[in-house]
């Protein structure tokens, strides 16, 4: 055979993680777009789509396709009340010097972090700090057949899921005037405003998009993993965030392309390194690429990014 | 030639396919108060930016008071004696007014970390002396504990020229003073340069507006689709049938 | 918009030079205040508890103080967004760890190495990461720092990996042995409080606008004979130095180290001293590391609350006062002024330059 098939099987599971971090990295890249500020409490957003999902499937053991739009609405709400405490009140300064005030933009940064701690501590309160199992009827680890290679079914439902979810994206982005305005404020914020565009609520549409994103992500992969815990959502936020500094921060393909190479080379790496070193590869791969390639292998030299 | 303060030849720049800056040479003589204009696009900030280094020269030299520059740093060209102003007003909006301008002060005076640990009286005085110094040649001295962001937009044009001043610089370059600037403004302004000149600076004076540089320079380099079309007395120019098509040819608000 | 613009030559008598600066007393004031209470006030509490808890934090305060002006010095006053610092004291407590316990090195040795060690590092890592604009350079530093510990926790040969080390000898000098809580809290107040000054130094100079100019517009920087590559290595290096000493404090202080204690979390937990304390402001950067160890402790009592109340504090903390507690305009007035660092002072009686 031409192909190792164990190989083949890692580079599938790769692929299957990496379509987890991209579906994070798009929320990060989204929201940086039309902010120009990292929202480190995204990995938190995960962490609750999880455990909404679980907390729905053990109360109502619905049908699987059921608990999708579920977990999409809560990420949503939560994307709002998220930008609602840790962002907006920080656009009410608009004079120029605090415009440019390094503070300023630092002190966003941290006011999403010091909401994503607190939030986790709650989790941690209500959920205890340890893995929760996930009812074994919905566990996605069967094995499925492709000819000779054997394919946990969750990573079909993983791909399935990322596809038709990027699918609405770009739908959503170039099709609707709701994709128009963000992808305007994105590109100049002011301009957008004076042209009309509602940027507030622009904004707060593009949490809600990207916090449905990330929380789907973080049910896929609880079931996929079968367990989850209030601390689940740091590791993956990390990779993400690396992947769409990789991409150069405002790419959507670019954040989707690093965070499936970020994936993919990790689950090749467990193969001849013990799983410890793994993040190794993930780190220097970010530092290799940002030395070479200043502004990330798809960026094109924004301003003040 | 002992009197020439830079000096540029054949001076040429390409970005992909577009010539931006094609083959130009000039000479500015110590002492004097030069103008380049051209209309928009006409290659003005490339030129500028190839000058004090930010860009590097596809061909020909820069040679400023005797060394070829071309290729070197911004900051050793500033160090050299070549203080410049922008034209999109770049004041270090946090800092005061007097800490803004001590920064050009400490790129004359050197930046070493040792100076701010032993032995660094003599240093911070003289930095200090020469920052109010250039404060003073503005008239910004009231404002000298302001934040900078909360200057007018008129005064920080000032701040900027202090900031250049503070550098000591041999050759000033003012990219554009008078963008923004009402009649009134641009006329105290032109006045200011001339008094500037007056005590002794060469100036470089990069404008858009002819009437600015009409009014105060010896002579006008004139700057069109990247070539340097004019090189004169202000009347020699205004008279030159290529620099009359230029400005005429092209759909634009230069006076 | 009125713009005066008098002749150089015929200076009005209204802008006379300003008067020197004379702040002599109130510098002594201040100076006296703040070494009375870290070897006066905080020594006798001490003492006077016998509490091995107080003199715990007391300690650790000093470390995350040295901790937070230093990363205040790069990310504050420079601009460089640093979220890899805890790295950088993890190579210095390692680096202090394994000199004293596998080579038998006092603590005299110990401690610069460490610190050396560190900046090393820093410089290498600078090196190639300088012409990385903001949030680029900051995931830089923040992949850097997992690098290092992940390093740290797999290299078991070398660091004994999730171990850690232990069995690390206390501060030592010339036979002197901090032994006791008092003595070891006196040994890290005094180095504190000197790395303290060398910062404080460093910012409170003309030295130090050129690293804001470097904050505020680079390129501009640039234009005015800023060699700013060099000044954001230089900022860099004496971050990781100052890192580094921190690091080789917590080794000798608490005997055992572990790769956990140098985890992004605690990069994260050094840059929100800086910024709740005030990103560029020298004292915010000490006000903020005793804010966020002491309120903690403070809140003991609510037991498992506690965290949730700290990340609700640090909120509204930056919600209030997103410039930080002592915002750095604040601070350099309050610096020129009470430490007599101002060059002079213009009428209304604002202090400018530096001394």
């Amino acid at each position: 055979m031409v192909f190792d098939v164990f190989f083949l099987q890692q580079v599938i599971n790769g692929l299957s993680i990496g379509c987890v971090y991209a579906l994070m990295a798009i929320g990060f890249t989204l929201i940086f777009g039309v902010l120009n500020v990292v929202n480190f409490a995204h990995g938190e957003v995960y962490t609750i789509g999880a455990f909404v999902g679980l907390m729905v499937i053990t109360a109502l053991a619905p049908p699987l396709l059921a608990v999708v739009p579920l977990v999409l609405a809560v990420g949503a709400v939560s994307g709002v009340g998220l930008e609602r405490i840790a962002f907006r009140p920080f656009r009410r300064f608009t004079d120029e010097a605090s415009q440019k005030s390094r503070a300023m933009r630092e002190a966003t940064l941290l006011s999403s972090l010091a909401v994503s701690i607190v939030t986790r501590e709650i989790m941690m309160h209500i959920f205890g700090g340890d893995m929760q199992g996930i009812p074994s009827g919905y566990l996605l680890q069967q094995p499925v057949a492709i000819g000779p290679i054997m394919v946990a079914s969750g990573s079909l439902v993983i791909f399935a899921t990322s596809a038709v979810m990027l699918g609405a994206l770009q739908f959503l982005l170039y099709r609707t005037q709701t994709g128009l305005g963000i992808r305007a404020v994105s590109n100049n914020q002011l301009g957008a405003r004076y042209v009309g565009i509602n940027t507030d609520r622009t904004i707060v549409t593009t949490f809600a998009v990207g916090s449905m994103l990330g929380a789907t992500a973080g049910i896929l992969v609880g079931l996929y993993d079968g367990a989850i815990s209030p601390h689940m959502g740091f590791a993956p936020g990390v990779k993400a965030f690396v992947a769409m500094v990789m991409g150069g921060l405002s790419s959507i393909p670019g954040a989707v392309a690093c965070a499936l190479l970020l994936g993919v080379s990790e689950s090749i790496a467990t193969e001849f390194l013990s799983s410890g070193w793994k993040d190794l590869i993930t780190y220097s791969l970010l530092v290799i690429t940002l030395v070479f390639f200043p502004q990330g292998l798809f960026g094109h030299g924004r301003e003040r990014a | 030639m002992s009197n020439t303060l830079l000096s540029i030849q054949g001076l040429t720049r390409r970005f992909g396919g577009l010539l931006a800056v094609s083959d130009v040479s000039a000479t500015i003589a110590k002492g004097e108060l030069v103008g380049l204009i051209g209309p928009n696009g006409a290659g003005k900030t490339t030129l500028f930016n190839l000058i004090t280094g930010f860009t590097p020269p596809s061909d020909g030299t820069v040679t400023f008071d005797g060394q070829d520059v071309t290729g070197r740093k911004p900051w050793q060209i500033a160090r050299m004696g070549m203080g410049r102003t922008f034209q999109n007003l770049r004041v270090f909006p946090n800092m005061t007014v007097f800490d803004n301008v001590s920064v050009g002060a400490v790129g004359a005076f050197g930046q070493s970390p040792w100076r701010a640990l032993v032995n660094g009286g003599a240093h911070s005085r003289a930095v200090s002396e020469r920052s109010w110094e250039a404060l003073e040649r503005v008239g910004l001295t009231a404002q000298a504990g302001d934040i900078a962001a909360n200057l007018s937009y008129g005064k920080r044009k000032y701040l900027e020229i202090a900031r250049a001043l503070a550098t000591s610089p041999r050759l000033l370059i003012l990219d554009e003073p008078a963008a923004g600037l009402n009649d009134t403004e641009t006329a105290e302004l032109a006045d200011f340069i001339r008094r500037l000149h007056a005590g002794g600076v060469t100036v470089l004076l990069v404008e858009h507006d002819m009437g600015l540089v009409m009014g105060s320079c010896s002579r006008v380099i004139v700057l069109a689709s990247g070539r340097k079309i004019a090189d004169g007395t202000p009347e020699a120019v205004q008279r030159d049938p290529a620099v009359l098509e230029a400005y005429l040819g092209v759909e634009d608000d230069a006076a | 918009m009125d713009v005066n613009v008098p002749d150089a030559r015929l200076m009005p008598a209204t802008l006379a030079p300003p008067a020197a600066f004379s702040g002599r007393g109130r510098r002594f004031a201040w100076t006296l205040l703040l070494l009375a209470v870290a070897f006066g006030a905080v020594p006798a509490a001490i003492v006077g508890t016998g509490s091995s808890y107080l003199a715990q934090i007391a300690i650790t305060t000093m470390i995350f103080v040295i901790l937070s002006a230093s990363l205040n010095h790069v990310t504050g006053t420079a601009g460089l967004l640093s979220i890899g610092h805890a790295a950088f004291y993890g190579i210095g407590a390692y680096a202090a760890a394994l000199l004293s316990t596998k080579l038998g090195l006092p603590f005299i040795v110990t401690l610069p190495a460490a610190g050396l060690i560190a900046a090393l590092f820093g410089f290498l890592v600078a090196l190639p990461t300088m012409r990385l604009v903001s949030i680029y350079f900051a995931v830089a530093t923040l992949g850097i720092g997992e690098m290092i510990y992940v390093i740290l926790l797999n290299w078991v040969d070398f660091t004994r990996g999730p171990m850690g080390i232990r069995g690390i000898p206390p501060i030592e000098l010339f036979g002197w042995q901090a032994d006791t809580l008092l003595s070891r809290y006196l040994a890290v107040a005094v180095i504190a409080v000197a790395c303290v000054w060398v910062l404080h130094r460093l910012t409170h100079s003309y030295y130090g606008n050129a690293l804001r100019a470097l904050r505020e517009d680079d390129q501009c920087a640039d234009s005015m004979g800023i060699n700013v590559e060099r000044l954001k290595i230089e900022s860099f290096v004496v971050a990781t130095f100052f890192a580094g000493i921190a690091g080789a404090l917590l080794a000798h202080t608490s005997a055992y180290i572990a790769p956990d204690n140098f985890r992004f979390m605690e990069s994260i937990l050094i840059l929100a001293m800086v910024v709740v304390g005030g990103l560029g402001s020298l004292p915010g950067a000490v006000v903020g590391a005793l804010f966020m160890i002491v309120l903690p402790e403070a809140l003991r009592d609510i037991g498992d609350y506690r965290m949730i109340a700290v990340g609700a504090t640090m909120f509204l903390s930056i919600l209030l006062l997103p410039k930080g507690m002592l915002a750095e305009g604040t601070a350099l007035g309050f610096v020129r002024r009470s430490f007599s660092r101002g060059w002079a002072t213009i009428a209304g009686g604002t202090p400018v330059g530096w001394k």
